[in-house]
């Protein structure tokens, strides 16, 4: 790995930083993803973001058909422990988990309380194609006006992760990155308007 | 560059907690989140959240600006650009635009932000609720339910001892429409750069381990009554002594032979700039 676990980590932060608060900005992981290349056999921005938030304190709960590969190697890693979906402060959607496997993330994942609403889940998922051109207008915090994007994965997890996060402050935060190693954060704050043209 | 030391002084795993919670005090604007702040080779209080905040988001490409009381070379300043040069070798500079990143005590640069810049605010006490109530297990509770009455209590006893809102720094902010949140001691004058801002804006109270934001585009609404508005200072009719900026936050100076009263930019840096502005205009004419 010629991964510099202090330089570049630090820089990803930078993008996780750029990208959670400003929703809609879509950051560039390539160069540090680059760095990882032929060492890990899931995607390189997935483990990017593992080695940047994981660690001993946290816990995570992968969705993927090789979800005990994938655990395994983020566990040995970051040392992070494995929990259940509804405990857990990581989840990770990989792109070959079973369908619906993000809405089952969103319903499951942890809120966090009224009083501690940071002890929450954020859920990482990827997805094949992220833009910043697409079906969903974006607002909110961190938005001028608005935004719109396309995370090109079928929309039901909108409608679930607009019901987990009725209660704000309580609520899950959602990344995604795709296969270019593109970052797209949605934190628990921005509004999501599905922008249909009607037939 | 002091090689002894971890790049930005902290082990990997400190930073990583600090940037954990600074990511989720993003998500949830306004609200503090508890975190571990680390022990400093420098006293809790001294602007120690801040730092911590700083050296989480430090890159070797960053260029740092720190500021106390709108001072570029007051002690605590300076002292806080040494460690952080020492442990990265960054470049440090006074003015404010070419900064990424600020660390700043009490002040909001007068030289507007930009949204490629993240200004870092030192907190001393993040609870705005703390003099009504100084429970912390009391005040989560009060931030759960929304329950801001005590916040307004204070402002409403300030009207009626002294006929007006007192609050000389630290006036009480109301983010996104759900937190009431400390915007640190800044002056009034500077509550309303907030609203909207251009750049993120992370607030770290060391010694009582919490980390706070704004994030860019976020509505904060300073805290006030319909027959009692809110205001910031006002300098009307007076200006700086040196550069004669006059829309700026002015310090009040007592000339020590005269005895006369003399303003001064606060922004040493803003004052500064404009003054080497003038004198190169004097050149070429």
């Amino acid at each position: 790995m010629k991964l510099d676990s202090v330089h570049d980590l630090q820089t990803v932060y930078r993008k996780l930083v750029d990208s959670t608060s400003r929703p809609g900005f879509i950051s560039d992981l390539v160069p540090e993803a680059d760095k990882l290349d032929d060492t890990v056999d899931f995607s390189e921005s997935i483990l990017l973001l593992a080695l940047t938030l994981l660690d001993p304190e946290v816990s995570f709960k992968v969705y993927s058909k090789e979800s005990h590969m994938v655990s395994e190697k983020i566990s040995t890693l970051t040392y992070a422990k494995k929990k259940d979906a509804d405990e857990a402060d990581y989840i990770f959607v990989l792109k070959d988990a079973e369908e619906g496997s993000l809405v089952e993330a969103i319903q499951q994942g942890k809120p966090g309380t009224l009083k501690d609403p940071h002890v929450s889940a954020t859920i990482i998922t990827e997805v094949d194609r992220l833009s910043d051109d697409g079906e969903l207008l974006l607002t909110g915090p961190g938005i001028q006006k608005s935004n719109t994007v396309a995370v090109g994965e079928s929309d039901s997890w909108v409608e679930a992760r607009q019901f987990k996060n009725t209660e704000y402050p309580m609520g899950i935060d959602l990344l995604f990155v795709d296969k270019q190693h593109q970052l797209l954060a949605l934190p628990r704050t921005t509004r999501i308007i599905k922008n249909r043209v009607m037939n | 560059m002091n090689i002894a030391y971890n790049f930005a002084f902290f082990d990997e795993g400190s930073k990583r907690e600090i940037r954990r919670k600074t990511l989720k005090a993003i998500a949830i604007p306004g609200y503090q989140v508890p975190f571990a702040s680390r022990e400093m080779p420098i006293g809790r209080g001294w602007g120690t959240g801040g730092l911590q905040l700083t050296l989480s988001l430090i890159g070797r490409e960053d260029v740092l600006k720190v500021i106390d009381q709108g001072s570029d070379e007051s002690v605590n300043a300076v002292n806080i650009k040494k460690l952080v040069c020492d442990t990265t070798g960054v470049e440090i500079t006074d003015h404010t635009s070419n900064a990424t990143i600020i660390q700043s005590r009490h002040r909001i640069p007068e030289v507007p932000l930009r949204n490629n810049q993240i200004l870092v605010l030192q907190v001393p006490i993040p609870e705005p609720l703390r003099f009504y109530e100084p429970s912390e297990y009391e005040t989560k509770k009060l931030h759960g339910e929304k329950e801001y009455s005590g916040a307004w209590l204070m402002l409403f006893e300030q009207i009626m001892k002294y006929g007006s809102m007192t609050t000389g720094a630290d006036h009480p902010v109301m983010v996104h429409d759900r937190y009431v949140m400390a915007p640190s001691p800044i002056p009034r004058f500077d509550n309303p750069k907030m609203n909207e801002s251009e750049a993120l804006i992370l607030l770290g109270a060391g010694r009582e381990k919490k980390v706070y934001a704004v994030p860019p585009y976020t509505k904060v609404v300073s805290l006030d009554f319909d027959d009692y508005p809110f205001q910031r200072e006002t300098f009307a009719g007076k200006c700086c002594r040196l550069c004669g900026a006059s829309d700026v936050f002015l310090d009040e100076l007592i000339d020590e032979e005269s005895k006369e009263t003399v303003y001064q930019c606060n922004d040493t840096s803003y004052c500064l700039e404009k003054l080497n502005e003038d004198a190169a205009l004097e050149v070429r004419v």
